[in-house]
C-alpha cells in the first residue's frame, strides 16, 4: 500500500457521489475545449486562408461587429500607389443568412484579381466575367446548402446561378459563396463600398519598410488599420469576442466546477471526521492529511480533466460532421489545448481542496475521534 | 525537573497540578492530577464512569492539551511540543475500547497506516506488518476488512498497529470493554505479553478489578483526581 493507494480509496468509497462530480467536472472541461477548440480552429483557419491566396496585408476598417464595418472603394487606388505594394484588391465579405444555412461567408472579390486565382475547380468554371450574374461555392458550402452546378442560391432578393464548386484550400474558402465584388455590392446595397483591402508586397519588401507602408495607410485612412497577416486574426474584433466569449464560458465552467469538487470535498472531510481522528492518534501529521485531501481533489480533478477533454474532442467531432456546422468549423484539437484543459482541470481540483483540507487540519484530534 | 533525583529507570510521565476543563469551564474532567510514571511500568487506571479516565489518558497522548498545570514527558512538556503528531508517531501506541480501525482498509493496510510517517519502504512496511499480525495471531487474517473480523480479533489488529512505530508506551483505554470475558483475557495476556517482551511502558485504563490487579500499580480516580495510588516504585 502507498500514500496513492490510500488517496485513490478515498475516491472510490463513494462511487455515486465520484462518479456525480466527476461528470461535473468533465462537462465543464468539455465545454472549455469544444468552445476554445472552436475559437482556436477558425482563427487558424483564416490564418491559412490568407496565406493560401499570398495576402501579405490587410486594411479594415477597425470597428464592426462580427466583421469590420465598410469603407469605400476608391481607397484602393491610393494604397496602390505606394511603394512595394505590388498589388491590391477589395473585397467585401459578409455573413449572411443564405436559403436554409443561418450564417454563411459571402465573398465578393475583385473580378480578375488574384484573389480568384487561387481556387481550383472541382466542378464546372469560374464566371465569365465580373458581370455574369454566378457565384461559385466553396466545397463545404455546397454540400452544406446542398447544391450542384447548375442549380441557383438566392441571396438577398436575388437569384444566382451556381456555375463552379471549387477548392480553396482552407476552410474559410471552402464554405463561402463566392462571387464578384461588383454582383455582391449591388445585390446587397453596398455599391462602392467595401470592408477589406487585401495587400500583396513586392518580395524582399523590409520590415521597416512594411512599417512605413503602415504608417502611410493610416495617413489617408485614420479610422481603418492595416496589419499584416499574422496579426489579423488576433486583432479581429469578431475573433476578439469569440475568443472572450469562449473563454469566459470557460470560466464559468471553472468556478462551478471548482464549487463543485469543493463541495465534494468539505463532504468527504466531514463524513470522514473520526478517521481523520484515527489518523491523528496513529501520528499521522496534519501536513499529511491536508496533502491527503489535496492530492484526492487533484485526482478528482485530473481524472475528470481526461474524460472532459474526451467528451469535448468527441462533441467537437460530431459537431463538425453534421451539414449545418460544416465548412464553419474546423476545431483546433491541439495537443496544447488538450493538455492545457487537463492541466486547468487539475488546478481546479487543487484549489477545489485548499479549503476542506484546511478544515480537516484544524480538527482537534480528540475531538475528532469522539466524532 | 525531578529526573535528577530518580535513583533508578527513568521518569517517563510526570503530571504536576494537571487540569482539563472543558467547555468554556462548566465540565472540569481533571481537577489537579499528580502522578509520575517510570519506564517499563505498568500502570492501571481505574474509577467510575466519567472521572476523567479518558480525559487523563489523551492528555498522555497529546491528543488533547492540559488547561493547567504542567504534564511532562521524559522531561520535555507535552503543552510545549511543536508537533504533537511527531511525538505519536514515534513514541506512543494507542489502544481504544472502540478499536478505531479504518474500515475501507484491510487488516494488514490498517497496520501499516502509522508507517506513514515512519522511515521504512513500502516492502518494509507490508513485511513489518505481517510480523506484527503474526505476533498478534492473526497472520492468516491480512486481507480481509474489519467488518469481517469479531471484536477480538479487531483489537488484536489494533494492537499490531499500535506497535507499528516501535513506540515505548502504551495506552490502552479500556481495550477489552466491547469484549467477552474470554476474549478480553486473551487482549490483556497479549499486551501483558508485549509490555514484558518489549519493555513497554503500558498505562491501562479499565472497569475490570481482575484486570487492574494484574498492573504493578493501580491509580484509583474519582471526580477528576488521583484518589488513591500506592507508593512508587521509585520513590524514596
Ligand atoms: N470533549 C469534551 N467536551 C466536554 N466535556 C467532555 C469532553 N470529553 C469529556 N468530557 C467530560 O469530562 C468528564 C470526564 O470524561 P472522561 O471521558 O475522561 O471520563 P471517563 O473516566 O473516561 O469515563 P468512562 O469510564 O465512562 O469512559 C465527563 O464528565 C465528560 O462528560
Ligand atoms: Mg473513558
Amino acid at each position: 500500500m502507498t500514500f496513492f493507494t490510500i488517496v485513490f480509496r478515498g475516491l472510490i468509497r463513494r462511487p455515486v457521489r465520484t462518479g456525480l462530480t466527476l461528470l461535473g467536472i468533465s462537462i465543464g472541461i468539455a465545454a472549455v475545449v469544444a468552445l476554445v477548440g472552436m475559437a482556436w480552429g477558425y482563427e487558424k483557419s483564416i490564418g491559412r486562408q490568407l496565406d493560401v491566396i499570398g495576402i501579405d496585408m490587410v486594411v479594415s476598417n477597425m470597428s464592426g461587429g462580427l466583421l469590420p464595418k465598410v469603407f469605400d472603394e476608391s481607397l484602393q487606388g491610393r494604397v496602390a500607389a505606394f511603394p512595394h505594394v505590388a498589388e491590391v484588391t477589395p473585397t467585401l465579405m459578409l455573413m449572411l443568412s443564405v436559403e436554409e444555412a443561418p450564417l454563411i461567408m459571402v465573398s465578393g472579390r475583385e473580378w480578375g484579381s488574384f484573389t480568384w486565382k487561387m481556387l481550383r475547380v472541382l466542378d464546372g468554371r469560374i464566371p465569365k466575367d465580373a458581370t455574369e450574374r454566378a457565384v461559385v461555392l466553396g466545397r463545404l458550402a455546397a454540400e452544406g446548402l446542398g447544391k450542384k452546378v447548375g442549380d441557383t442560391v438566392q441571396i438577398e432578393a436575388e437569384e444566382l446561378q451556381v456555375v463552379g464548386i471549387v477548392d480553396g484550400q482552407a476552410v474559410v474558402e471552402n464554405g463561402a459563396i463566392i462571387l464578384a465584388l461588383p454582383l455582391l455590392q449591388e445585390v446587397t446595397g453596398n455599391e462602392g463600398k467595401v470592408n477589406f483591402l487585401n495587400i500583396r508586397l513586392t518580395k524582399d519588401t523590409t520590415k521597416p519598410e512594411v512599417a512605413r507602408l503602415r504608417d502611410q495607410i493610416k495617413e489617408i485612412f485614420p479610422e481603418g488599420r492595416a496589419l499584416e497577416a499574422s496579426e489579423v486574426v488576433g486583432t479581429s474584433q469578431g475573433f476578439r469576442i469569440a475568443r472572450a466569449m469562449s473563454w469566459s464560458t470557460a470560466l464559468l465552467a471553472i468556478i462551478v466546477g471548482v464549487l463543485g469538487v469543493m463541495n465534494t470535498m468539505l463532504m468527504t472531510v466531514f463524513e470522514r471526521t473520526h478517521e481523520i481522528g484515527i489518523l491523528l492518534a496513529v501520528g499521522w501529521k496534519r501536513q499529511r492529511i491536508i496533502w491527503m485531501v489535496l492530492c484526492e481533489s487533484a485526482l478528482l480533478g485530473l481524472l475528470g480533466g481526461i474524460t472532459g477533454v474526451a467528451l469535448g474532442a468527441a462533441g467537437l467531432k460530431i459537431l463538425e460532421s453534421t451539414t449545418t456546422m460544416r465548412g464553419l468549423l474546423e476545431p483546433d484539437l491541439s495537443p496544447k489545448l488538450l493538455l492545457t484543459s487537463i492541466a486547468i482541470a487539475v488546478v481546479v481540483g487543487v484549489i477545489s481542496g485548499l479549503y476542506p483540507g484546511w478544515r480537516s487540519s484544524r480538527l482537534s484530534p480528540s475531538r475528532a475521534l469522539q466524532a | 525537573m525531578a529526573q535528577d533525583s530518580t535513583p533508578s529507570g527513568a521518569l517517563v510521565y510526570e503530571a504536576r497540578g494537571l487540569k482539563k476543563i472543558f467547555d468554556g469551564g462548566s465540565v472540569a474532567a481533571l481537577r489537579g492530577v499528580d502522578f509520575q510514571v517510570w519506564e517499563g511500568e505498568f500502570v492501571a487506571i481505574v474509577g467510575p464512569s466519567g472521572c476523567g479516565k479518558s480525559t487523563l489518558l489523551q492528555l498522555l497522548g497529546s491528543l488533547d492539551r492540559p488547561s493547567e498545570g504542567s504534564l511532562t514527558y521524559r522531561g520535555q512538556s507535552l503543552a510545549d511540543l511543536r508537533d504533537p503528531s511527531a511525538y505519536r508517531a514515534a513514541e506512543i501506541g494507542f489502544v481504544f475500547q472502540a478499536f478505531h480501525l479504518l474500515p475501507t482498509f484491510t487488516v494488514a493496510e490498517n497496520v501499516q497506516i502509522p508507517m506513514f510517517e515512519g522511515p521504512l519502504s513500502r516492502g518494509e512496511r507490508v513485511a513489518r506488518a505481517r510480523e506484527l499480525l503474526h505476533e498478534v495471531g492473526l497472520e492468516h487474517r491480512l486481507d480481509h476488512f474489519p467488518s469481517e473480523l469479531s471484536g477480538g480479533e479487531r483489537q488484536r489488529v489494533a494492537i499490531a498497529r499500535s506497535l507499528a512505530n516501535n513506540p515505548s508506551v502504551l495506552l490502552a483505554d479500556e481495550p477489552t470493554g466491547n469484549l467477552d470475558s474470554e476474549n478480553a483475557a486473551h487482549i490483556v495476556e497479549l499486551l501483558l505479553q508485549l509490555h514484558r517482551d518489549r519493555h513497554t511502558t503500558l498505562i491501562l485504563v479499565t472497569h475490570d478489578l481482575t484486570i487492574a490487579a494484574l498492573a504493578a500499580r493501580t491509580l484509583r480516580m474519582k471526580d477528576g483526581r488521583i484518589v488513591h495510588s500506592p507508593p512508587d516504585p521509585v520513590a524514596a
